[in-house]
């Protein structure tokens, strides 16, 4: 009985003032995930990691756009998103109050326009993505003439692509100069 | 299969397992050098397990249904034996079941610990356990319908709930008394609690004479979400949300499962920062339940003290981790984040502060006049029912059994450390308690001996192929006991199977036979003494077998009774 009340008196105020001061976390503490759309190129690696689905990517073709969404209801704050992201757009806060007033509170979106393609003019991939991808490509490219023709590539459909290849090997005339051999 | 280098270990089990059954083992396979599975003849299968279990040291660790009709046209049973004898391993007697026949001979009448496991496959993959003295569901509500078996690759998408159909339970409690007892019913459902689980209590005046239970009433279905809808490597996250005290024990069971099937080397950093952590959640939750039987026995003023010292281990798995308590520290291959510098020091200074507060504390709980009196020579778990039911933890080690997995087969970072393991012979919930205490300063010693010679390099590796259908176990030391995973590997990067068996899981079947013979106001805290996920059992339902009246009392009231023990609730 002593001992305890030594013990109590040693302790004295256990409490923290929270809700009335700040509570501290630790330095590299999980909370919720902050997403800056200027840096976000919607290329859905996020999407792809997230283990409880709590991101979302969804097209819409008529309008044109991409929208990217998080439910922080779902989110189980593993920070996932944050290691697959290529441009560093979303990373951890500190920030652990979450509670809202309204369900659909829960959710942040963010609209991106799509890119047409440039031989058929349907919409193709993020525009964002597109350009993010261009850029690189002058880091691999030798000539600037060969840039130009690999971001002509990338800014084309899989479906024009394929026709384009088809086209191409068409007018190389293979049957043609097997004829020719024979 | 990867080619496995060290000696394997356990060959001699099998080799006398072929010896004195001539023709049952049909093929032998070895996951790990230390692990194998063995396929016996279905009728040779009861035999098998008792040969092992009883006269090789064997105890019964998980069983594993399977429904492998699309891989070879049949279903499989896996009976995982721990081996503890001279050769510590695990074998694993696999038995194919005809998809056409779908029923086994069952190995409860031998190895009494199978027949929750029996019950449970049964009610998953309908699979008949021709012999299993008890016949009632296990893990399915009782108006679940007929032949709809949901682990069943065919049966049903992973999001199908039927609609109840009835309000009242039909569940069949079972009262072995030879005298007449009053029901004292305790559960199942609190409004604001997350597990619940309903307890009978058949009693004769305040003497609990027997017991019945059940639980699963918030059974998750997780087994067929990994399934159906996560990738491999998303598992290890819904592994860390089995369990709201020691998930991340089932994080790790679950990773080494996978890496032990595709023969995956974990760095030595990596798999020393696993245990290290595994050693942090040991901390907080060996305090929780000091706290808990603080609070049972009436002494809530420790209750408190505990709760408050246990902050600075919450602490420091923030700190260690980003987060209190789903670490979200492991990926098929090793961790995610390393141990700084700077995180170490504060470790062992934070590990230092916990040392004097929880001996000071300890000092305090083992002079509190009373608390002897509640605890001793209360719960007793014989000797022997814990040899035949396989229980885990600290609930085997109070009854004398030296079984620890850290000790037995070294996983993670054990394997760079000797981990000594506790025994006590009062088989009580003293024992238990002393037990826990015992391991709280050990995991204060594992954690100081691993920050000081942590192995160099990385802590994941990436270096490894996904391959479709490879399967073996994975397996922790939790708090609560032993934790044990067995994943096979599917195609697409999904798991085709994820068995996930609890400590406490292996716990339950006893808890009957501590609670006969205690005092009804003993109960929730021989409850408490296995130390469950702590089932937040609402009210109980008290029937007296001389007057044949039954009474239902809530839980607080009960619990009240058991810290106050005056002003006794029953009629």
């Amino acid at each position: 009985m002593l001992k305890l009340l030594r013990e109590v008196f040693r302790t004295g105020e256990a409490t923290v003032k929270y809700p009335f001061a700040p509570a501290e976390v630790s330095k590299d503490f999980r909370g919720k995930p902050e997403h800056d759309s200027v840096s976000c190129i919607a290329c859905a690696a996020c999407t792809i990691a997230c283990p409880p689905n709590a991101i979302a990517m969804e097209t819409d073709v008529e309008a044109e756009t991409r929208t990217w969404s998080i439910s922080y209801g779902r989110c189980i704050f593993c920070g996932r998103c944050e290691e697959a992201c290529p441009t560093g757009a979303i990373k951890l806060s500190a920030d652990f109050e979450l509670a809202v007033a309204r369900k659909e509170d829960l959710t942040t979106k963010a609209v991106f326009r799509l890119a047409k393609c440039r031989s058929c003019g349907e919409p193709l991939a993020p525009a964002k993505e597109v350009a993010y991808v261009a850029d690189l490509i002058n880091a691999f490219c030798t000539s600037p003439e060969e840039a130009d023709r690999t971001r002509l590539l990338v800014a084309t459909c899989p479906e024009c692509k394929r026709k384009h290849d088809v086209e191409q090997v068409a007018s190389l005339g293979i049957e043609r100069q097997l004829e020719n051999r024979r | 299969m990867t080619a496995i280098t060290e000696p394997r270990i356990g060959q001699s089990y099998i080799t006398a397992l072929r010896e004195k059954m001539p023709h049952a083992v049909l093929e032998e396979r070895w996951q790990t050098h230390n692990q194998a599975t063995i396929t016996v003849k279905l009728d040779a299968l009861p035999e098998a397990v008792r040969t092992l279990y009883y006269d090789h040291d064997g105890w019964l660790s998980t069983m594993v249904g399977n429904d492998e009709r699309s891989l070879n046209g049949s279903f499989g049973v896996y009976y995982v034996l721990s081996m503890e004898g001279a050769e510590k391993c695990h074998v694993v007697v696999h038995a194919a079941i005809p998809e056409d026949k779908p029923e086994f001979p069952s190995v409860t009448p031998k190895v009494p610990a199978a027949v929750w496991y029996e019950r449970e496959v049964r009610d998953m993959f309908g699979l008949h356990p021709v012999g299993l003295p008890d016949e009632r569901r296990l893990v399915l509500p009782d108006d679940w319908p007929e032949a709809l078996y949901p682990l069943r690759k065919d049966s049903m998408d992973y999001r199908f709930r039927p609609e109840p159909t009835a309000d009242n339970e039909t569940y069949k409690f079972v009262n072995d008394s030879k005298v007449e007892t009053t029901v004292v019913p305790l559960g199942p459902l609190h409004v604001t609690s997350d597990e619940p689980g309903h307890f009978r209590l058949y009693v004769d005046g305040e003497d609990i004479i027997d017991a019945d239970y059940r639980m699963f009433y918030v059974h998750r279905g997780m087994e067929k979400l990994a399934e159906t809808r996560m990738g491999y490597n998303e598992v290890t996250f819904l592994a860390d949300r089995v369990c709201g005290i020691c998930g991340y024990a089932h994080s790790v069971a679950y990773a080494s499962s996978v890496e032990n099937a595709l023969g995956i080397k974990v760095p030595a950093r990596g798999q020393a920062i696993r245990s290290i952590l595994l050693e942090t959640e040991r901390l907080h939750s060996h305090l929780l339940n000091l706290g808990l039987v603080c609070h049972f026995t009436g002494f809530d003023s420790g209750f408190m003290q505990f709760f408050r010292v246990r902050e600075k281990a919450m602490t420091l798995a923030e700190m260690l981790t980003g987060s209190r308590k789903t670490y979200a520290m492991n990926l098929i291959g090793g961790v995610r984040r390393d141990i700084l510098g700077e995180q170490r020091l504060s470790t062992l200074k934070l590990v230092g502060e916990l040392r004097t507060e929880v001996k000071r504390l300890i000092d305090i709980l083992m002079s509190t006049p009373n608390f002897e009196g509640r605890v001793k020579g209360v719960g007793r778990l014989d000797p022997q029912i814990a040899r035949d039911y396989s229980p885990v933890g600290p609930v085997v080690r109070g009854s004398g059994h030296r079984r620890d997995t850290r000790a037995d087969h070294p996983f993670a970072g054990y394997k760079l450390i000797d981990t000594p393991v506790h025994t006590e012979t009062g088989c009580d919930i003293l024992s238990r308690t002393l037990i826990r205490v015992a391991e709280f300063f050990d995991s204060l010693a594992i954690i100081e001996k691993l920050l000081d010679d942590t192995p160099t390099g990385p802590v994941l590796t990436e270096d490894f192929t996904y391959r479709p259908h490879q399967f073996a176990l994975g397996f922790t030391e939790a708090p609560r006991g032993e934790d044990m995973h067995w994943s096979m590997t599917g195609d697409n990067q999904k798991l085709y199977r994820w068995r996930c068996r609890a400590s406490t899981y292996n716990n339950w079947p006893v808890l009957r036979y501590m609670l006969r013979g205690n005092t009804i106001s003993d109960a929730p805290l021989i409850v408490g003494s296995i130390d469950p996920c702590y089932s937040c059992t609402d009210r109980v339902t008290i029937i007296d077998v001389n007057k044949a009246r039954s009474k239902t009392i809530s839980y607080k009231e009960m619990e009240r009774y058991c810290r106050d023990r005056t002003d006794s609730p029953l009629p």
